[in-house]
């Protein structure tokens, strides 16, 4: 009984199935020869010019290859590309936008093996595209997590400023000396901010000691949550259910300095920089610095610490006309290696491939932070990948989102929200 | 039956909202912000007056509840992006940005999305009041083999949430090489069950006797439906016209999957996409243009609302 | 198409003894004029909506995963809902959200109706100020609505305070008042649309009824519960039927006022059947839950229909 699904709807509307599902792949014509278009998914192209550089930057020295960006929405991305790739209208090029769909992607035989593209050395994030031992997309954006401060309320303060040698504890503490000191000063700002998504909490806690949400046992995330919920219990930070009744933006509370330490992604740096200029977030000295670890042997300047990010990556639509095959391989090796990586730093767009020079183009932009701290944090670290690449890790994680906001909202202790989460993942997920 | 025969308003004009007021109708008070002849025992008596005040001051405070939150979103149009959402919440602007105005007017194609937007309500409205009132009266009065299965079955795709056949739709529009125009959103919107089952519902209150003496006269099916019945039901004829625009003017999940051309889309996907960047939304900005999308629809229930006049339907009756 | 003079009169409601071939004409010619006026509307519904819900159907009983093949798989998308625990706590918020929001959204609407529907001054104003909750930015709404909940310094437990109670509900941050909370504010938006089709309804009931019941020495109740109450019964119909379904399909609430936390105690089976589905990319399993809600509406529905119909005989 195995059909097609362009069959199945076949029978309904056996009328007109031209089979535009089907069309493409049609004739496996000769050599690229003469121009050829490609097409490639973007999203909320305004505020997003990383696409567009990297297209212009690519047919700048590729004449013969123009590449046209199409524009999605951003929230609505996966929605609208599955839409059409269920339509047989999807780009040449499909950006993969979250790691947890590319299993999806490859099941259904969306994704073409892009294993002979050739990935520059030190990329990171190349192995959340990896399928059985396949490459099917390649990173050129990989953005990791740190620790963003306001230095000029760590002075109003008077606490010391992070010196990359943090572990939680030492977190929690300064954010309590630093509650205090403002509050001294008279400043209504907070220690610290915490926004409300479950990686805040347990991005950390699978990185840095050592889960795999996919084996079903999470009491590992416990010490994190108590973590997290002392500070807001103590009033360092903002409660979770105050965040989420007021819609609290992780922007406006940092760039309005209304907390003086943020965990956050350095895709935050840009942005950062452009309400600083806008006027949308207010003038003041800030700087990055190493996520606080949770074992001190990962900690100071001559280690390595880990943290953790999701790549964002290019892969190729299976049914792409044949003959655009190689010129669309030749973008992605472009955009993956040093000199995609460049066009991507000029721009505040943190790549994958963070060489040295790489490192030097970003912190050149106006308005970035200059000290040495922020150049450590940015380019130093093991970025451990946030989803694991299987097709059960969206399911999980959105039975660990439910954990998460029970946890944060006191409905439920850390110890029972783990409980029941694991119980959940076992009987809905069959893990564990 | 003179009454009631005078009144054949034409379908079109019945259809828009800003119809003309049926003409021969007896009993049409006027405007209803009228408050209408009053006897002169209304005027004098204390008790009702005090009565009176109270229900007023009652009114007042229930539509300041009803009108707040718009009003929060009104003033935080005019705050910068940042300012929006606080703690605790701040119903005043720090200072007045009246920037997110001129922003949102001159650097956006709000009037082409405006335009776009008008045309598939209109469209739309049209065609669902038109239609749903048409096979409502196949529903309400006809009866053949089948038709309340068939009726049943109407109902129960209003039962199946949209998202879940949202992609097989799409596909099969897509092959119909209809994706990506404006006629994929007034296909998909004008042909709902929702008004072939509100004006279903409305018919089974004009009375029999009025159809049966038609019949006697000599008028077909078709043209009852046109003379009498359509004439009767003013208000439901106004309430769904209502309902339709304003849920195809807010629309936003159908123009988001269908119109991938920024030259197509609509007020809301429009505001929604301009004010969107990678990892937020500028919420006082989306809430300026928010603010202007509202103003056409509240003129349009201002104009509409008019049509619930009391004695309108049953006039009739004694004509 | 038109029929003739002659035909109309003999129609269906005074059925005359006739000739039993006459009579099966007059049916086949009422068939006829039924479709007929069915089928501008039945076109495009049933090529356009009719079609993708029978793929849908179909797709329940696949592992669809939008890509790829569709292999039957038989009941066991339903097999596995039935011993889903994620299934079974949304089904169950779905029907308490169901029961506490339509008895109070009727009441509500059905109040502003009749209040609405007098001659007072300013009754444009009042109406379109009742419909503005419907027509205002979920994201507004779910901001001021949370401040008015806040556990702390929310208005609205500074009275109960005030009133007395010590300990006032959490609201939106506590699992047992979430979805209390929701109702109320989902009752506050909704009343207004359905004030729109009480207020059309209302407009049905013939004064004459109200006067002759006021000459009986009828008082204002019992006016309204022997003539209004009756003449809306269609209206009434309709609106339970709508508030019923859109009760069942709630979504765009839950997912601004709470994302169906804390934990899943305002998780409810749209909210569901999207994770599922394009979250997940399960489409075939999410596919046989948006069956069951189908199966669930249509059940209340029938009831409701076969109620409504042994009240009209």
């Amino acid at each position: 009984m195995k059909r097609k699904f362009a069959a199945a709807a076949g029978f309904a509307v056996a009328v007109s199935l031209s089979l535009a599902a089907c069309s493409g792949g049609g004739d496996a014509s000769t050599e690229p020869s003469g121009p050829v278009t490609l097409s490639v998914s973007g999203w909320a192209l305004d505020t997003t010019p990383e696409f567009q550089d990297l297209a212009d930057a690519f047919t700048a020295q590729n004449p013969d290859i123009t590449v046209e960006v199409k524009g999605y929405d951003a929230t609505e991305y996966n929605t609208l590309l599955t839409a059409d790739l269920a339509a047989g209208s999807g780009p040449d090029i499909i950006t993969q936008k979250e790691v947890k769909f590319v299993p999806t992607f490859v099941e259904g035989g969306q994704l073409l093996d892009v294993s002979d593209v050739q990935l520059p050395d030190g990329i990171s994030g190349a192995s959340s595209y990896q399928v059985d031992g396949k490459s099917y997309a390649v990173p050129y954006r990989n953005d990791s997590w740190v620790l963003f401060y306001n230095k000029n309320l760590f002075e109003q303060a008077g606490v010391d400023q992070p010196d990359g040698t943090w572990t939680w504890k030492d977190y929690n503490d300064a954010a309590d000396k630093l509650n205090a000191g403002l509050a001294g000063a008279g400043s209504a700002a907070k220690a610290a901010y915490l926004h409300r998504w479950q990686s805040t909490v347990q991005g950390f806690a699978n990185a840095q000691s050592g889960g795999d949400i996919l084996a079903g046992d999470y009491s590992y995330m416990q010490p994190f949550y108590e973590r997290a919920l002392s500070m807001q219990s103590s009033g360092d930070q903002v409660d979770y259910n105050t965040s989420a009744a007021n819609k609290l933006t992780y922007q406006g509370e940092f760039g309005k300095q209304n907390a003086a330490m943020m965990p956050m992604g350095t895709w935050f740096v840009a942005t950062l920089i452009a309400q600083q200029a806008s006027g949308d977030a207010d003038d003041f000295e800030w700087g990055i610095a190493p996520i606080p670890q949770n074992s001190a042997s990962t900690t100071g300047l001559d280690k390595t610490p880990v943290t953790f990010g999701d790549p964002t990556g290019f892969g190729i639509n299976a049914n792409i006309d044949q003959s655009k095959v190689a010129a669309a391989k030749k973008f992605l090796a472009f955009a993956a290696g040093e000199e995609g990586a460049q066009v991507l730093a000029k721009i505040g767009i943190t790549p994958a491939l963070l060489s040295d020079s790489v490192v030097e183009t970003y912190f050149a932009v106006d308005g970035a932070p200059t000290d040495d701290l922020s150049k450590f944090a940015y380019s130093t670290h093991e970025v451990l990948p946030e989803n694991p690449t299987s097709n059960k890790a969206a399911a999980i994680q959105g039975i660990l989102n439910d954990m998460h906001s029970a946890i944060m909202s006191g409905s439920v202790s850390p110890a029972d929200g783990l409980k029941e989460a694991q119980a959940r993942v076992a009987s809905e997920v069959g893990v564990g | 039956m003179s009454g009631t025969t005078q009144t054949q308003s034409d379908l079109q004009t019945l259809a828009l909202v800003a119809a003309e007021k049926p003409r021969g109708l007896r009993k049409l008070s006027g405007p209803s912000g009228d408050p209408g002849p009053k006897t002169s025992t209304e005027k004098t008596d204390p008790r009702r007056r005090i009565g009176r005040i109270a229900l007023y001051a009652a009114l007042t405070i229930f539509a300041i509840g009803l009108l707040t939150p718009f009003a929060w979103m009104v003033l935080s149009s005019l705050k910068s992006a940042n300012e929006v959402f606080a703690v605790p919440i701040r119903w005043l602007p720090e200072a007045w940005v009246w920037q997110n105005y001129v922003d949102i007017w001159a650097k956006s194609d709000i009037l082409t999305w405006i335009r776009n937007t008008l045309f598939l309500a209109v469209v739309v409205t049209f065609l669902q009041v038109l239609t749903g009132s048409f096979a409502a009266y196949g529903f309400a009065r006809m009866r053949f083999r089948g038709r309340d299965a068939l009726f049943l079955l109407y109902i129960g795709t209003i039962a199946v949430p949209w998202q879940s056949y949202m992609i097989p739709q799409f596909i099969l529009l897509s092959n119909f090489k209809v994706s990506n125009t404006l006629w994929a959103i007034i296909l998909l919107q004008a042909f709902g069950a929702f008004g072939v089952f509100l004006m279903k519902q409305f018919y089974e209150t004009i009375p029999e006797e009025l159809s049966e003496a038609a019949r006697l006269d000599g008028l077909s099916e078709y043209a009852i439906w046109r003379k009498i019945m359509l004439p009767l039901s003013i208000p439901a004829l106004a309430s769904l016209t209502l309902l339709t625009f304003v849920n195809t003017w807010n629309d936003y999940l159908g123009p988001l999957i269908y119109l991938r051309n920024p030259d197509l889309w609509t007020i809301q996907l429009g505001l929604k996409s301009f004010v969107s960047n990678l990892y937020d939304t500028n919420y006082a900005l989306l809430f300026a243009g928010l603010t202007i999308s509202v103003i056409p629809i509240a003129i349009i229930f201002l104009l509409g609302q008019k049509y619930f006049v009391e004695g309108l339907a049953t006039s009739g009756l004694k004509g | 198409m038109a029929i003739t003079a002659a035909d109309a009169p003999t129609r269906v409601v005074t059925p005359k003894p006739a000739p039993p071939r006459r009579r099966s004409r007059l049916k086949m010619r009422n068939t006829l004029i039924g479709w007929s006026f069915i089928l501008p509307n039945f076109l495009g519904f049933g090529l356009l909506t009719l079609v993708p819900i029978v793929v849908l159907f179909y797709m329940s009983f696949t592992n669809w995963n939008i890509f790829g093949t569709a292999n039957w798989v038989g009941l066991a998308n339903f097999q596995r809902l039935m011993g889903d625990g994620s299934f079974r706590v949304s089904v169950l918020n779905t029907l308490y959200y169901s029961a506490l929001h339509i008895p109070l959204t009727i009441a509500v609407s059905l109040g502003l109706a009749l209040l609405l529907n007098n001659k007072i001054r300013g009754v444009a104003f009042f109406r379109t100020a009742a419909f503005f909750p419907y027509i205002t930015s979920i994201v507004a709404i779910a901001v001021v609505w949370n401040l008015l909940f806040s556990p702390e310094f929310g208005p609205i437990n500074e009275f109960l305070r005030f009133i007395g109670i010590a300990n006032p509900p959490g609201w939106l941050t506590s699992p047992d008042w979430a979805m209390i909370a929701v109702v109320i504010v989902g009752t506050w938006r909704d009343m207004g649309y359905y004030m729109i089709l009480f207020l059309a309804g209302l407009q049905t009931v013939p004064r004459e009824l109200h006067e002759a019941a006021r000459v009986d020495g009828a008082g204002i109740w019992q006016r309204f519960v022997n003539v209004t109450l009756p003449c809306l019964r269609p209206t009434m119909f309709f609106v339970t039927v709508m508030l019923t379904i859109n009760s069942f399909k709630i979504f765009d609430l839950i997912l601004v006022m709470t994302e169906g936390g804390p934990g899943q105690s305002t998780l409810v089976l749209s909210q569901f059947i999207y994770r599922k589905g394009f979250m997940e990319n399960q489409f075939g399993y999410a596919s046989a839950a948006a069956v069951a809600l189908f199966f669930m509406c249509i059940v209340v529905t029938v009831l409701q229909f076969l109620w409504n119909k042994k009240r009209s005989i």
